[in-house]
């Protein structure tokens, strides 16, 4: 059923994608002079038809857009293919006048940035125009055949009406266009170009080496370092995104269920309990849990003073001579306690969420299996269980790939704490308890190693949405949604 | 026409090159030449005539509000903000917005490299970050001082460290960054603490421990101490080459993890130390000027410092070295006000200020004068760092020998505590620290 | 009768046994906020590495963040900085939320679908790396260091986190629209005059959730504010700051002060609207 769906649907999209352009030339060919000649001037069609206000509007935005083409896309997309050519010079200083003289140099970021916003506009305006030229067509054929042609009014009417939807998504959409489209089509591009620390603009010019840092990455020169690095990293991720996703959600889970459970009393104050310890901000409470379990701090000194650190020295946990239980400092340590803190940070919030589906659970199936003599344990387990995984499904996934780029957590607990003692990582900017994200930050931050982190940013894109299409893909196949849907 | 016109200037461009071609071999000579020779920079200091007409030149130009971001580390904030208000007082006809901001001079490369365009216009930065801040374009070349001479007020080391390539990029502000020993001198004396040997015997005697702060910085101390050989320096590419893992740092390396499995050597790092003073735990630890006062305030009447001792390594005695590190202002090649830039830098570097540097802040000067005043050397701790210079280096390394030293440091000071073969540690840390 | 008596004893026992678990568990959540509370008043402006509780009390910490700004530490800027970037921020996230989830929930238009799928990819992309590029697009238009940039910066792709609240208007039943369009109700009063009033839950969650964003927001602040001057910063980054290795052993305290003051207005949202909270979001991603 689904995999007919499937092909009918790629059909359809293939004929949508034919009609496109045969819609086009239809306007062209069949068109008045006046269709024709908004190939040239774009308002023509409508000033025809008398539509006089979007004539002008229509052809102000043609005049802007070819503005900007002169202005700012040309002088951009000539240097784009080799970002730049003219290298920095420091500016000369007169000693005796003091007056300063500048040289005009190449930046080759600012291209790259430039040159995108300039393709993403060109492709922008194209779409404009086709459209444009579907719509004077398409205006022309209503006014041939007597139908009513709408007046500015009537357009701007229904923009609050049946178009509503375009009023609607206009501003959001180019809020997501500059702040998730541009910087994601500038990400991809920075993965095949050379810009590093020695590529550095404004001072030197970065250029386009094709997959170059791909095959680096999975085989070239660099793979001794990287590759092993990238292994570890990738493998602690998975592992990482797994144990925080499961044991949150479990965790959140028994939580709501105790604290709704039959016998306790207050159940609004617990929860209240628990939530004031997700009102502090994380960058405040993770900073104050690192220091708290820092070598040399409270925490240690408290295990000491109570012989836990004896005790763990004693069961080889602790090496013998250590002064102290290395809670962020070792890394098997490390990998559990930032486990550990992070169920921590995430059981409350769980649990709020918990005890809302809880509450939505279909009553009546579960009254009436107890009546038919079903224990408590097998109620859980047979309805409310199932219940929960279906309903929390999709919220389940998206934990999943938050987890994998679960920043705050690692960052703040283990930047300029955690030192690694494994050359392969060190080499390579990497740490055992790195996710994917930290790494490609710090590898920014602290390596200005723009091309592998961009590199790695697509690699954990690419595995995001892998895992989530097919998650749920398996999630719809089950189908099972419709007996709990209320 | 205008193809033709560039193809026009193109034979202008290429003939011109032709012409200075023939003369141009033996300037380019020269010019190596004079590079080779100078070594340590050179600035040309104009006289006060030529400077006083040029500085008229700049304020008669200047017509508009000079804004300037300076940043200065946290510590430094009130003092920086004097002399701003006094350099500000000394040209009453010009206008200035001076916006000064918060940047510790360890973090100051960082800052600049993440955005040079974005970065202040004067800033103070150690002097270990000088090359990559050249190579990022973050610093203009002094190459001429206006209101004192720069070049010869400054110590020679503090200029060198403020030189690449025979050329001076920095104006040199204190000249005491290092390390060094505190130590409780009821539990130590002088004569105690010329040699680790001795010092760890009487540490034993009076269970007391000597701490010793992580990282590579640090470790250096060690491995590339006075007759070892040893050493790990910055290539012209960024990386550092290195030489540790020879038999003598296999040596090194297990005395140290001799002195720790002892108990006597423990890590420790200024705020542990200060508390470990205090509490009479601690005989000795290596630090630096800037805990000079903690230091003072948890020993009291005990209060010494000196040079870092010696060491015995596989039968033989070394003399402990240490980096030595000044730290530098640099002037934004990016900024907009270019002239004024450089003259502020000169103004928070000259002696004056240097001298009020120290009494405000007790930072080391590099100024030759100012650090040969009394006051600057009855004090303990800089007068320490000043003894230390004799067996100082200064710090040029790549970026790869930071993590690669610090995880070694880390394994040795903590005594070893899986027993991992040493010669491999060491194998391992080269390998690290010596990477591409 | 007995066997009733018997039940109830053993709940009794069951439910004492599940409170002293309860307060177990209560107890290790709180500890750390504790140790903030009780640091907060503590007269050593250190860690203390021996004592819990502060060995002297004070609330001199707090009239240092407020009443004594020194060229570093300026908490009342901070504090207010914060504030109105989350206030802006949440203002224009809440409403650019709720026109997305409006537009994809209640009309139908061709590419909707699409539009759907492509942003739940884009969604994926994660952010740590965007950063970077977004800041040199930002500067480009001279929006670094300012706090209209800021806001703009959380604010602009919030659409794209329109999931919840688009399940919660699933849930409303299309026949309240249907009878307000045949009443002679555009669009944009059926948004307004019907939609807004059902959605109070969800509204509510949505402006927690897009205030609280900014509010602790740590990674962009520091990356857009990196001129140094410490009047520009927001909370998060004045605090991270505060605990720079050279300043760590005098401003401890006063960084557990000035954490426990961002968090109260968080704790008193959230134990206000914790009903609201729970139904907006349980009600949307149940059916999402």
């Amino acid at each position: 059923m689904a995999e007919e769906k499937q092909i009918q649907k790629k059909s359809f999209a293939e004929t949508a994608f034919a009609r496109y352009f045969t819609d086009f030339a239809e306007a062209i060919v069949r068109g008045d002079w006046a269709v024709r000649s908004s190939l040239i001037v774009m308002g023509m069609g409508f000033f025809k038809r008398k539509q006089i206000v979007k004539g002008i509007l229509v052809t102000l935005a043609q005049i802007a857009y070819i503005l900007c083409f002169v202005l700012f896309s040309i002088p951009n997309l000539v240097k784009f293919s080799t970002l730049g050519t003219v290298e920095y010079q420091d500016p000369k200083i007169n000693p005796l006048t003091f007056e300063v003289e500048q040289f005009p140099y190449d930046n080759s970021f600012l291209i790259l940035i430039y040159g995108i916003m300039s393709l993403f506009l060109l492709f922008v305006f194209l779409l404009f125009y086709v459209h444009n030229v579907k719509r004077v067509y398409a205006v022309m054929r209503d006014a041939e055949s007597g139908k009513h042609v709408n007046t500015f009014k009537e357009d701007l009417r229904q923009m609050l009406g049946r178009k509503f939807y375009v009023t609607l998504l206009s501003l959001p959409t180019l809020g997501v266009i500059l702040m998730n489209i541009l910087p994601l089509l500038v990400l991809i591009a920075i993965a095949f170009t050379n810009y590093d620390k020695n590529h550095m603009p404004p001072g030197s010019l970065f250029t386009w080496i094709g997959f170059e840092n791909f095959t680096n990455l999975f085989g070239g020169k660099l793979s001794l370092t990287f590759g092993y690095a990238f292994r570890k990293v990738l493998t602690w991720t998975l592992t990482w995104a797994v144990l925080a996703t499961f044991t949150c959600f479990i965790g959140g889970i028994l939580l709501a269920l105790l604290i709704e459970s039959e016998g306790v009393k207050f159940p609004k104050m617990w929860r209240t309990l628990f939530v004031i310890a997700i009102a502090v901000p994380q960058f405040v409470t993770l900073i104050l849990v690192r220091n708290f379990f820092a070598d040399q701090g409270i925490f240690n000194q408290i295990c000491q003073n109570l012989g836990i650190l004896d005790l763990c020295k004693s069961l080889g946990l602790v090496s013998k001579n250590a002064g102290f239980i290395p809670f962020l400092t070792d890394k098997n340590w490390t990998k559990v306690m930032i486990i550990l803190i992070n169920i921590w940070v995430g059981i409350p919030y769980q649990m709020l969420i918990a005890t809302g589906v809880l509450m939505n659970a279909p009553k009546d199936q579960i009254e009436s299996a107890r009546i038919d003599g079903a224990n408590k344990w097998k109620i859980f387990w047979k309805i409310t269980m199932p219940y929960i995984l279906v309903v929390q499904g999709p919220a389940l996934i998206t934990d999943f790939v938050r987890n994998i780029n679960n920043f705050n957590v690692i960052y703040l607990l283990t930047q300029d704490v955690y030192i690694t003692q494994d050359a392969g990582l060190y080499k390579s900017n990497a740490k055992e308890v790195d996710l994917l994200v930290t790494w490609l930050f710090r590898l920014t931050q602290e390596e200005q190693n723009y091309k592998m982190a961009s590199v790695i940013g697509i690699i954990v894109f690419v595995i995001s949405v892998t895992f989530t299409l097919v998650a749920y893909s398996r999630l719809m196949k089950g189908g099972r949604e419709e007996d709990y849907q209320l | 026409m205008r193809k033709k016109a560039l193809a026009l200037l193109m034979t202008c461009v290429l003939s011109m090159t032709a012409l200075v071609g023939c003369g141009g071999n033996a300037g380019g000579s020269n010019e190596t030449n004079a590079s080779v020779s100078s070594g340590s920079g050179e600035i040309q200091k104009l006289d006060e005539k030529a400077a006083a007409g040029a500085i008229d030149n700049l304020v008669a130009n200047t017509k508009d509000t000079v804004q300037l971001t300076i940043w200065a580390s946290e510590m430094d904030q009130e003092f920086t903000q004097t002399l701003l208000d006094q350099f500000k007082a000394k040209y009453p006809s010009v206008k200035f917005d001076f916006q000064l901001g918060i940047q510790s001079e360890a973090g100051a490369k960082d800052a600049v490299m993440a955005d040079p365009t974005a970065a202040a216009d004067v800033y103070a930065f150690a002097d270990d970050q000088l090359i990559e801040l050249i190579n990022v374009k973050g610093l203009t070349e002094v190459s001429t001082a206006y209101t004192y001479d720069v070049a010869s007020a400054n110590s020679a080391s503090s200029i060198a460290a403020a030189t690449y390539n025979g050329k001076v990029y920095a104006y040199p502000m204190t000249g005491d960054n290092g390390y060094f020993m505190y130590y409780n001198s009821s539990i130590f004396s002088a004569e105690d603490m010329v040699s680790l040997d001795k010092m760890a015997e009487v540490a034993k005697q009076k269970g007391v421990t000597i701490g010793y702060q992580k990282g590579g910085w640090y470790l250096h101390g060690f491995f590339d101490a006075e007759g070892t050989g040893h050493y790990a320096e910055l290539q012209s590419d960024g990386s550092t080459s290195c030489n540790w893992n020879d038999q003598v740092g296999v040596d090194i390396a297990n005395a140290i993890i001799q002195y720790a499995k002892d108990g006597v050597l423990v890590m420790a790092d200024d705020s542990t130390a200060a508390e470990a003073f205090k509490a009479g735990t601690m005989g000795a630890v290596v630090s630096g000027t800037w805990a000079a006062q903690s230091y003072a305030d948890a020993l009291g009447s005990n209060y010494a410092a000196c040079i870092m001792p010696k060491f015995t390594a596989g039968g033989k005695e070394y003399q402990m070295t240490a980096y030595l590190g000044f730290k530098l202002i640099g002037v934004n090649p990016n900024s907009a006000y270019l002239p004024w830039a450089m003259l502020l830098a000169e103004y928070l570097t000259c002696e004056e200020s240097q001298v009020a540097r120290f009494q405000a802040r007790q930072l080391g000067p590099s100024n030759v004068k100012a650090a040969s005043s009394s006051a600057v050397l009855s004090d303990v701790a800089i007068a320490a760092i000043s003894a230390q210079g004799a067996h100082g280096t200064l710090q040029r390394v790549g970026g790869n020998y930071w993590a690669s030293s610090e995880s070694l440091s880390d394994i040795l000071i903590s005594g070893n505590p899986d027993g991992q073969d040493v010669k491999k540690l060491l194998d391992d840390a080269v390998d690290g620290i010596t990477a591409k | 009768m007995m066997k009733k008596m018997g039940m109830s004893k053993k709940r009794k026992i069951g439910g004492a046994f599940k409170m002293v678990l309860l307060l177990l568990l209560a107890c290790l959540w709180l500890v750390p906020i504790l140790w903030l509370l009780v640091t907060a008043f503590s007269a050593y402006p250190g860690m203390s590495r021996t004592r819990f509780f502060p060995e002297h009390w004070t609330l001199a910490n707090f009239s240092r963040l407020f009443f004594h700004p020194d060229s570093i530490l300026q908490y009342g800027r901070w504090f207010f900085n914060t504030l109105i970037i989350a206030l802006f921020t949440c203002i224009i996230s809440s409403i650019f939320v709720l026109m997305v989830s409006y537009a994809l929930s209640c009309m139908r238009f061709p590419g909707r679908q699409g539009i759907i799928r492509f942003s739940m990819i884009l969604g994926m992309f994660p952010g740590a790396l965007s950063m970077i590029a977004i800041y040199f697009i930002m500067k480009s238009i001279g929006l670094t260091n300012s706090h209209v940039g800021m806001v703009i910066v959380y604010s602009a792709g919030s659409g794209l986190g329109y999931l919840i609240v688009k399940g919660f208007m699933d849930t409303v039943p299309t026949s309240l629209r249907e009878a307000a369009k045949i009443e002679g109700a555009n669009e944009l009063m059926i948004f307004i005059k019907v939609m807004m009033p059902l959605c109070k839950p969800i509204i509510v969650y949505s402006v927690i959730s897009t205030f609280l964003g900014p509010w602790s927001d740590f990674m962009f602040a520091r990356l857009m504010l990196n001129s140094g001057l410490s009047k520009d910063w927001t909370v998060a980054i004045g605090l991270y700051n505060m605990l720079d290795k050279s300043l760590i052993g005098q401003n401890f305290s006063a960084f557990c002060a000035g954490g426990l003051v961002i968090s109260i207005p968080i704790a008193v949202l959230f134990v206000i609207m914790q009903k609201y909270y729970v139904e907006g979001v349980t009600s949307g991603s149940t059916k999402g």
